[in-house]
């Protein structure tokens, strides 16, 4: 706290002390300690696969964000609840982008209450614009893990076997204030199979702990912000299925995408089932769009569950952009570039190589620059020399 | 209008499948694979010239490999033995253009008859999905070397029929495509093609199914020339109607209700009780037994 009053300004504070791990060679220079720092930081998603695990595909999340007094605490920029905020919006857009088919709701804890700020939905636009909008509400009282997390129950314990049900708390506060024994609401989510992950903000807290390890979840507490980025990331990610999870036939329904113009005979412009209730008063009416195969009741968007008939609207691409999960990349072997004379250049996009060490596939053995590496695991998911070779997934 | 800095990268796709351009010469003998690289050729000349500081990338979409045409590997590493040729264009054309079409020129002729004898029977199908991963590395590597913001777009010329078995592999860098904001806008020559029309819906890109192959410069001119910022002021060939409905892994048909397993997201057209592709049991939900209220017996008076 002596350091306070050195500071000209509150953001730069962000920077303090990271001239330590900076250290010279023998000339003085700087730029060896600079390229692997930047070296690291490229390299620093583990992918660890699962192996052979069955994973949750479909799955029910909850999360529950504390915005009590403790938020307002500025030790995250510019105070911890706006930050939080926006690392949400980007989970979640994240988490829609990975797991296509899954929902997630959003709940708030303030003043020893909790309250549902989004239910369950398959859409991501509806949760980012209740996020922007909570940006604005005040932090006060004590937070209380014992009605968020009955909240999150009364939901989730009707939700299909089949899904993997989940909440996750991002938690900052040290204390809280429940109605009830907490031990016998870890016993009930137990027993109903919802597992809880907890992402503490300010230190380690012995009831978040029990309940993180009796459900079967994880308990991370943050250093920094972009540490709470990648614990959120880790997130993402669909978790292995629990051994009690039931695996079911689900019906689906693929609707097709009408797309009329005013000019056809039989188009008529019709309401969207899923704009009847929202006071958002945007466009009612619209020409094309999904017609559900079994009742005709229209959407604009996909997925969606049909209002009125309860059949889930998928399209075909949803389920494809989830088969990276089922079908994931092997790690590429990393070797220093002096082991390669003969290849010079990157397989995927033709650039020298220059970095101080090249990967390799296992099962084509060609050889790729670092960027092409990262982007090839987080994005492609799938070699672009092994596709050559014409072998079915 | 683009600003001064902004770059612009195509890159383009041929499909140069030797066994359907080798029928295609039975068919229409004007229309070869020269014609239709004269129209690439065109089409790439007039994209470097609309700005300076556009980029242009060629590859040439083979059933063994897919390879470079332009920019050249050995270009870059400065070896040049290209650079004695290139010094005067007889024509008085824009060196740049000169350079680059005899280039294209010269790869395709060594990768014409360099796999000459390597072609197989059973390996008749374009590695289209292939060329894509190529493309996308190379425009993210460019984009890294560039450092500035950088607009870029994939078309592909297309000639043969689609190969079912790269569906996977095609979602992967179709999605990989939308997530860098890089369209993908499809020509096809002859046969409709349901993945690239997926691929052109979800990154927002053009598909056309050109009517006349002779014609194919103006339609490569005409339609995808423009930018996207630019073809909201154009009227386009409209948006083609997309069937997003999955096939069934049983017997490959279309359907439009169907049961997705939980595990591994195979889909069947009629439920039954083990996943083919999993084999997991599933849990078949029983009719609710009642159960019967005892009735108690009146004391007989």
């Amino acid at each position: 706290m002596d350091e306070e009053p050195e500071r000209a300004k509150r953001w730069e504070g962000g920077y303090e002390r990271t001239w330590e791990i900076l250290k010279e060679d023998e000339s003085g220079s700087l730029k060896a300690t600079v390229e692997e720092i930047l070296f690291q930081a490229k390299r620093k998603r583990v992918f660890e696969s699962h192996g052979q695990v069955r994973l949750g595909m479909m799955r029910h999340l909850y999360v529950v964000i504390d915005t009590s007094r403790t938020m307002e605490d500025q030790d995250l920029k510019p105070n911890r609840l706006t930050s939080t905020l926006k690392l949400v919006e980007y989970f979640v857009e994240e988490y829609f982008d990975q797991n296509p088919i899954s929902q997630v709701g959003i709940i708030t804890t303030k003043n020893k209450r909790a309250e549902k700020l989004t239910d369950l939905a398959g859409n991501p636009k509806k949760h980012i614009d209740a996020l922007k909008k909570a940006k604005d509400s005040t932090c006060g009282g004590e937070p209380s893990l014992y009605n968020s997390l009955s909240l999150a129950m009364q939901t989730l314990k009707h939700m299909p076997g089949h899904s993997s049900r989940e909440v996750l708390i991002i938690f900052s506060s040290l204390t809280t204030c429940d109605p009830a024994n907490i031990y016998e609401l870890v016993k009930t989510l137990k027993a109903l199979k919802i597992r809880v992950s907890v992402i503490g903000l300010s230190a380690e807290v012995r009831v978040c702990t029990v309940l993180t390890r009796e459900t079967g979840g994880s308990y991370h507490v943050i250093l920094d912000e972009s540490h709470f980025r990648e614990l959120l990331m880790f997130h993402v990610k669909p978790p292995p299925a629990t051994s009690s999870s039931e695996c079911s036939l689900i019906r689906m329904g693929f609707p097709q995408h009408t797309i009329a113009s005013i000019s056809d005979q039989d188009a008529k412009p019709s309401f969207s089932q899923a704009h009847l209730d929202s006071t958002s008063g945007g466009p009612g009416l619209s020409m094309g769009g999904y017609f559900c195969p079994q009742c005709q009741a229209k959407y604009t968007e996909l997925p969606v569950e049909c209002k009125v008939c309860g059949l889930t609207l998928v399209s075909a691409p949803h389920l494809a952009r989830s088969f990276h999960h089922l079908f994931p990349l092997e790690a590429f072997q990393e070797s220093p570039l002096l082991l390669h004379h003969t290849e010079r250049f990157c397989e995927a996009c033709q650039g020298e190589l220059k970095d101080k060490s090249v990967f390799t596939c296992p099962s084509c053995n060609s050889v790729f620059c670092v960027e092409c590496d990262l982007f090839i695991h987080d994005t492609l998911h799938c070699c672009p020399s092994c596709i050559h070779s014409r072998s079915a997934p | 209008m683009a600003s001064e800095d902004e770059v612009s990268l195509l890159v383009i796709v041929v499909d140069v499948n030797p066994i359907w351009w080798g029928q295609q010469a039975n068919r229409e003998p004007q229309f070869t694979l020269s014609k239709c690289l004269d129209a690439v050729m065109v089409m790439g000349n007039s994209h470097l010239v609309m700005t300076r500081t556009n980029k242009l990338a060629i590859i040439a979409s083979h059933c063994q490999e897919s390879h470079f045409l332009y920019p050249c590997k050995l270009w870059k590493s400065g070896d040049g033995h290209g650079d004695e040729n290139a010094s005067t264009s007889g024509d008085g054309k824009y060196e740049l253009l000169s350079v680059a079409n005899d280039f294209i020129a010269e790869e395709i002729k060594n990768l014409m008859s360099r796999s000459k004898s390597e072609v197989k029977g059973n390996q008749t199908d374009t590695l289209l999905a292939g060329s894509l991963a190529k493309a996308l590395c190379c425009i993210l590597s460019t984009k890294m070397l560039t450092g500035q913001e950088m607009k870029s777009r994939i078309l592909v010329v297309k000639a043969a029929e689609d190969c079912a078995l790269q569906y996977m592999n095609f979602m992967n860098v179709i999605f990989a495509a939308q997530k860098q904001s890089i369209l993908i806008d499809a020509c096809v020559l002859d046969s409709d093609s349901g993945l690239l029309q997926q691929a052109c819906d979800i990154t927002g890109g053009l598909y056309l199914k050109i009517p006349q192959k002779i014609a194919l410069a103006q339609y490569l001119l005409w339609v995808f020339l423009p930018d996207s910022d630019q073809r909201s002021q154009l009227v386009l060939p409209p948006p083609v109607h997309v069937d997003y409905r999955a096939a069934c892994f049983c017997h490959r048909n279309l359907i439009e209700i169907g049961y997705v397993c939980s595990v591994c997201l195979s889909i069947f057209c009629n439920f039954s009780p083990i996943c083919t592709t999993c084999e997991t049991a599933f849990k078949i939900p029983l009719p609710q037994v009642v159960k019967s209220k005892k009735k108690k017996l009146k004391p007989s008076t």
